[in-house]
């Protein structure tokens, strides 16, 4: 407690490696990665079904273009099975009682009902246009037969993960020309 | 089983801003001293730079419940879990309460009386600040009440300080270097801050005066013990309407009794309540200190909202503090025809791209590509400001029991809270006064976020009537002479002011009285 990091230490510690690795299970083995390259390599899902996965894919890429590729849905399901204290999810500071795991299948199972009653197809299936109408109208207000959690904290909390996956990252400071300047480099993106 | 360590002079239970600071001065008076922490046993190298890893330091206990639709409270980025609590990742904000707003009924007609008013807590504004350090220019707040001069010069200011100083001077509003616990000057050891802007996620290297760095770090020198992982669950009858302690789960759920002959309740402002309406019997029906029916009662928050403007010059909007570089204030009836209340701006917080004080959250409407866009622009060209406007207390608005319990079988705490038309009108106000100072300023586009809750205060308040208060003027529980309770819980009037330098103004007056008086304490 008593031991203040002395200044100093931010030049050795900004020449860290801080690639946004977390521990992902591969057979049997656990190997640190990003989220990113956690998705290029298929690395099963702890928490989130195939659907479930394909329709917050889709749902990160509508809201900020690169959130896929960025790694979102396994930033997401990681941090959906560590205990709620230990989740680093914009979910935890919203009162949701958890396990958050419920709030995020329950509202992922509602943007497919919805995106099927308007549209005819599940979300991760629709064309460009219509997947951002159905993103812009669940963010602006509860559209009309949503059932489900309320549609437009789905629509803050995922566009969260979104831009945390994104730019919350030294990576992401680097795409916008910011100097990160940490005191203490995170060993782990998130 | 259940466990019987041995009886200390004094539990504290909480290791937040306030608890700290009473363990501190306990164990320094010689007392031996027990600090239950209920979360875990942060360090400073825990303190990494970022808003992902900042989000672990908030509340991270049993969930709370509430009743109000759309929620008003935001209790879980509010408060805070384990060592250092809420204060670990506090923005170091340390005005002095308006003098007013301790006499807000009997001046204003409005809310409560503090038991006390601002003459008699000045000393001990100017002992915390002594010896904690902050950082201003009293000459240039003609808001500030009388009290000696700040200890360090004020906060560098960079672009967007700049820029919006510019709005304020043009509609003839002053502007003063924000009071803040953060050291722009080594001061007693401590570095000068960086002004990296990481100060949500907690300041590692002693600059920003959070209790690893202060009054903990005093507690744990002069010999408290600290014990994490420990929740407290009730406190324990004891003889001649004493408590003889407070029953506590550790980690693994063994219940333990840890007798004391004073405890000291610094668990904040929900979980005080909680703690005594939990503690339940023969002796407390209504549980503990609440034959009057006002524990929980009169729960504030102050009405937090966000004004932006983008400018077509840099704002530098990365370089600062969390808390911002500059303060204005508006006091009791100051503006003509602005609705009744207080208020502090808070101009020019550093933001970073993420999280609730970010760039990409200032414009939720956005998504997709234009948000991109947005991100960009707005992270060289974005200022922003908050308004922080008071809420005066309402004993509807409280905290009780829930229907949930935790995972130890006690029930869980419910917030029932609304903002009144008073602080719904003066964000109103206020929205629209940060906008014209934006504009003032040269911005090219101005916009109001939404109002949030911040700052919570009271539920445990503090009065001279048993009958209407729960505690006296110095902490102790009106039915309870050997319980006191500490923090902004005991506040029963906050003036729109950020709480955490006049709640250690309080505590330091509080522990002072309870060691003076140590032998009818304990007696």
């Amino acid at each position: 407690m008593n031991r203040p990091i002395h200044p100093s230490r931010r030049g050795m510690l900004a020449g860290g490696a801080a690639l946004g690795l977390l521990p992902f299970l591969v057979n049997g083995c656990t190997q640190e990665m990003t989220p990113g390259d956690a998705r290029h390599r298929g690395v099963p899902l702890r928490t989130l079904g195939a659907n479930e996965a394909a329709i917050l894919a889709r749902l990160g890429e509508v809201l900020l273009p690169g959130a896929d590729e960025a790694g979102i849905v396994h930033f997401v399901d990681h941090h959906l099975s560590v205990p709620p204290e230990q989740t680093l999810l914009m979910i935890r500071y919203m009162d949701v009682p958890p396990p958050f795991g419920d709030f995020y299948r329950a509202g992922l199972a509602a943007l497919d009902r919805y995106s099927r009653t308007a549209h005819t197809l599940g979300f991760p299936d629709l064309a460009a246009e219509s997947a951002q109408q159905v993103v812009g109208a669940l963010g602006r207000q509860q559209p009309e037969g949503w059932r489900g959690p309320p549609s437009q904290l789905l629509y803050f909390v995922t566009r969260s993960d979104a831009v945390d996956v994104v730019y919350g990252t030294q990576e992401g400071f680097a795409r916008l020309g910011l100097p990160y300047m940490p005191h203490i480099e995170p060993e782990q993106a998130w | 089983m259940s466990a019987r360590p041995e009886k200390v002079d004094a539990v504290v239970v909480g290791a937040g801003a306030a608890g700290s600071l009473y363990a501190a001065r306990l164990a320094q008076a010689g007392k031996s001293v027990v600090v239950l922490e209920a979360g875990p046993p942060w360090e400073m190298s825990d303190l990494v730079s970022s808003q992902i890893w900042a989000r672990r330091l908030k509340w991270g206990g049993p969930p709370v419940e509430q009743t109000s639709q759309p929620r008003t409270f935001g209790h879980n980025s509010n408060m805070g879990s384990g060592y250092g609590g809420a204060a670990l990742h506090h923005f170091g904000t340390w005005p002095r309460m308006p003098a007013d707003a301790f006499r807000l009924k009997s001046l204003h007609g409005r809310g409560l009386d503090w038991p006390f008013d601002y003459d008699e807590l000045r000393p001990w504004y100017d002992r915390i600040q002594a010896e904690v350090g902050i950082s201003g220019d009293a000459a240039a707040e003609p808001w500030r009440p009388p009290g000696a001069p700040y200890p360090m010069p004020g906060l560098q200011q960079f672009a967007q300080g700049r820029i919006l100083a510019r709005g304020f001077e043009r509609l003839g509003l002053p502007v003063a270097p924000l009071p803040a616990a953060i050291t722009t000057i080594e001061f007693k050891g401590r570095p000068p801050c960086q002004y990296d802007g990481w100060c949500d996620a907690g300041c590692p290297i002693h600059a920003l005066a959070n209790p690893l760095a202060t009054h903990l770090l005093q507690a744990r020198d002069a010999g408290a013990e600290l014990r994490p992982h420990s929740t407290v669950l009730a406190l324990l009858p004891g003889e001649h309407e004493r408590a003889a302690g407070v029953e506590y789960a550790d980690r693994q759920g063994t219940r333990i009794r840890q007798e004391a002959d004073l405890v000291v309740l610094a668990a904040a402002v929900v979980q005080n309540p909680r703690i005594l309406l939990n503690s339940r019997g023969p002796r407390w029906e209504a549980g503990a200190g609440n034959r009057s029916g006002m524990v929980g009662r009169y729960l504030m928050l102050d009405g937090a909202g966000a004004v932006y403007g983008m400018f077509s010059e840099s704002t530098e909007n990365h370089l600062g503090v969390s808390a911002g570089q500059l303060m204005h204030r508006a006091l009791y009836g100051e503006r003509e025809g602005a609705p009744f209340g207080s208020y502090q701006w808070q101009i020019g917080w550093a933001m970073k791209p993420n999280d609730i004080f970010g760039v990409a959250i200032s414009r939720p409407d956005l998504f997709g590509q234009p948000l991109h866009d947005f991100i960009r622009r707005g992270s060289r060209h974005l200022a922003n400001m908050v308004a922080m406007v008071e809420q005066t207390a309402d004993p509807a608005n409280l905290v009780e029991l829930g229907t949930g319990t935790d995972r130890f079988g006690t029930p869980l705490p419910r917030i029932v809270h609304s903002f009144g038309r008073d602080t719904t009108s003066l964000w109103q106000y206020c929205a629209e006064e940060g906008q014209r100072v934006m504009n003032a300023a040269g911005a090219k586009e101005t916009w109001a976020g939404r109002m949030n809750g911040g700052h919570p205060a009271g539920g445990t308040i503090m009065g001279n009537d048993p009958g209407t208060s729960v505690a006296d003027s110095n902490g102790r529980l009106h039915e309870i002479p050997n319980v006191v309770v500490a923090g902004s819980g005991l506040h029963p009037a906050t003036g729109g002011a950020s709480p955490t330098f006049t709640l250690l103004a309080v505590a330091e007056r509080s522990a002072d009285h309870v060691i003076r008086n140590w032998a009818e304490l304990s007696a």
